[in-house]
């Protein structure tokens, strides 16, 4: 059976790869000295009874207070306790019931007559992400090999390139963010297709394609968007913007459709590169048509992917807004209007990647076909 | 006419163009999913429970935006089955992580907009992060289950004779094969979404400890990082279904026999 073969080669990588998972929970479980916020541990809870509350438009939820007794675990006062109060409400939208056993961040933390009094500020999450991330590392290593390893670096590196555009947008007072981003855009393509396809014809096939596909697709949007005169799209409903709006939006529909397009277009490359070397002679117009077909079948589900990703983020603020006594339209208009232009934006980016990538591989492999 | 209207047109008219019968099936399920969707908010709005509506809604959007995007029924019948597995998995470890980590509702940053809002609206923001995680590997899911079961069916036409351990292992490579572009689709979805967000906390200079403890973001990672975790489970879940049931169909042929 290949599972037994599969655990002799890789018992020890899973062994090392379980060490260090424990040793990065056990890090982060104790890396309190590490934040200058005051933190603490509950000890003990005492919990209130239950308010009835109904607000305006009926919604009725449960108030309760909580006695936390806390023991701090770092700062000059570690060791010592204090009792704060914590009020939470069975929703739960900006408030959360604590446990013993929580880790928890505190501000206003001063010193009065020897006793110390705070303020819960916030909850301790950098455990959970810790134990996610080493999950996914665990998975793709020990499935999918070499393979893996690179997908994980094109990742990494990818976020390192985004921490520095940020950087280089606030240095330049977001005065031209679309350009910026822009610029971003292409390095990302470039990097992540040299990982994934290696410095070859193919990956340049590819990194054309996915270029010229995603402007194609921004130009005609902006240019549909300009002529209906950006009626029914909210960019004041944008959530955390602290720029010009418009710029910054569609900076965040080229790099949300850019992976989905490459994604597309290196599957059509490598397919026509495949029937290339099975088939030498083929034709340009085949391989033309071959591109299509496989275009066909893949863009209605990858345009899902993104469909799902944008809408879903979308959906705790469109609850809220229903629930506040607005009409769906409204809701709609406020919550998810840009939600469905990224979406409707990148499919159109994805579509209009289907030819041109399939021009371009049959232009490269068709020539090879006639001199050999 | 809206720009969305509009927008939707020049796209429906590209799918038709460039897929002809299967552009307009495409185009159809990203409206239909957005239904469903629709109709989702509007279910947890009347208080039905969160977690049914995520268990119907996330099938129901699986089997749309499978069986549409593909005729062939051995390809989409086991990566159907595939993804409604990998689902319940998921759900099963998205409720593990949310419980732990609370990072559902609104965080600091979303003030703004709360403002004038009544936000106590009697309905669990915990069960409702566990919905909007799982719909947002959905799409995720599906793509990849469709690729591997696309893949295996092709290596099966062409050699009907494997046997299970080079079939598991060709579905593996097939597997490597995506794993790494798939990886960036997701990692560019999520993370131009957040651009905004990254900017806020970089323009106020938030430290590298508040940034992994704040709330919003955390949401947001945790659902990139669980959408990476469907798509590297979707590979071997898609080959041992497409396994069993060339199995299942040699089964019949001797009984037929």
């Amino acid at each position: 059976m290949w599972k037994t073969g599969w655990w002799k080669a890789k018992y020890k990588l899973v062994i090392a790869l379980i060490l260090v998972g424990i040793g990065a929970m056990v890090f982060t479980t104790h890396d309190q000295r590490f934040y200058k916020t005051p933190l603490a541990r509950v000890v003990a809870v005492k919990n209130g009874q239950a308010q009835k509350q109904t607000d305006e438009f009926q919604n009725v939820d449960y108030q309760t207070n909580q006695t936390l007794t806390l023991e701090m675990l770092n700062g000059k006062y570690v060791g010592k306790r204090l009792t704060v109060h914590n009020t939470y409400t069975s929703s739960g939208a900006l408030d959360q019931r604590y446990y013993p056993g929580n880790q928890v961040f505190l501000s206003q933390l001063t010193e009065r007559h020897g006793r110390l009094t705070a303020n819960v500020s916030g909850y301790k999450r950098d455990v959970v992400l810790v134990f996610l991330a080493w999950l996914v590392i665990f998975l793709l290593v020990l499935m999918m090999g070499k393979a893996g390893s690179l997908a994980m670096l094109s990742v990494c590196l990818n976020a390192i390139l985004f921490y520095f555009a940020i950087q280089i947008d606030l240095k330049m007072q977001a005065s031209h963010a679309f350009l910026t981003f822009s610029v971003l855009a292409l390095l990302f393509a470039f990097l992540s297709l040299l990982l994934v396809l290696g410095p070859s014809k193919k990956m340049v096939a590819t990194f054309l394609a996915t270029v010229l596909g995603t402007s194609v697709a921004m130009l005609v949007s902006v240019i549909v968007m300009n002529l209906t005169h950006h009626q029914g799209i909210y960019y004041e409903s944008m959530q955390y913007v602290t720029q010009v709006p418009r710029p910054l939006f569609l900076a965040e529909t080229l790099l949300g459709s850019l992976g989905a397009v490459m994604d597309e277009a290196s599957d059509i490359v490598a397919t026509l590169h495949e029937l290339h070397e099975i088939e030498p002679t083929i034709s340009r117009r085949q391989l033309f048509m071959s591109g299509r077909n496989i275009g066909k079948t893949i863009m209605g589900p990858l345009v899902n992917v993104l469909f799902m990703i944008f809408m879903a983020d979308t959906f705790t603020s469109a609850l809220l807004y229903i629930k506040n006594g607005n009409n769906w339209g409204y809701t709609f208009s406020m919550n998810m209007s840009l939600g469905t232009v990224q979406s409707l934006v990148s499919g159109i980016g994805i579509v209009l990647t289907i030819p041109l990538v399939s021009a371009f591989a049959a232009l490269l492999y068709g020539r090879k076909g006639k001199v050999a | 006419m809206s720009s969305i209207t509009a927008l939707g047109l020049v796209l429906m008219v590209l799918m038709v163009a460039v897929g002809g019968r299967q552009g307009w099936s495409a185009f159809l399920s990203l409206i239909l999913n957005f239904g469903f969707l629709f109709f989702a908010i509007i279910l947890i709005a009347f208080h039905v429970p969160p977690m049914a509506v995520t268990l119907t809604t996330g099938v129901i959007i699986l089997a749309i935006t499978i069986f549409m995007g593909e005729d062939n029924l051995q390809t989409t019948v086991a990566a159907f089955w595939a993804s409604v597995i990998v689902l319940l998995v998921l759900i099963l470890l998205i409720y593990g992580v949310e419980h732990w980590a609370m990072a559902q509702g609104f965080g600091l940053e979303d003030s703004d907009d709360l403002e004038g809002m009544s936000t106590a609206i009697g309905i669990s923001y915990l069960k409702v992060i566990i919905t909007t995680a799982t719909l947002s590997t959905l799409g995720a899911i599906a793509e990849a289950a469709m690729a591997i079961a696309a893949g295996v069916t092709e290596i099966l036409d062409e050699h009907p004779v494997l046997t299970d351990a080079q079939l598991m292992h060709s579905g593996m490579q097939i597997g490597k094969q995506i794993i790494g572009t798939t990886l960036n689709t997701l990692f560019f979805g999520f993370f131009g979404g957040l651009l905004a967000l990254f900017i806020w906390f970089a323009g106020l200079n938030y430290s590298f400890g508040t940034i992994i403890n704040d709330k919003i973001f955390v949401s947001e990672i945790i659902a990139v990082l669980i959408s990476f975790i469907a798509v590297i489970v979707t590979v071997p879940v898609t080959t041992l279904i497409m396994i069993y049931r060339k199995h299942r169909v040699i089964d019949k042929r001797d009984v037929v026999k």
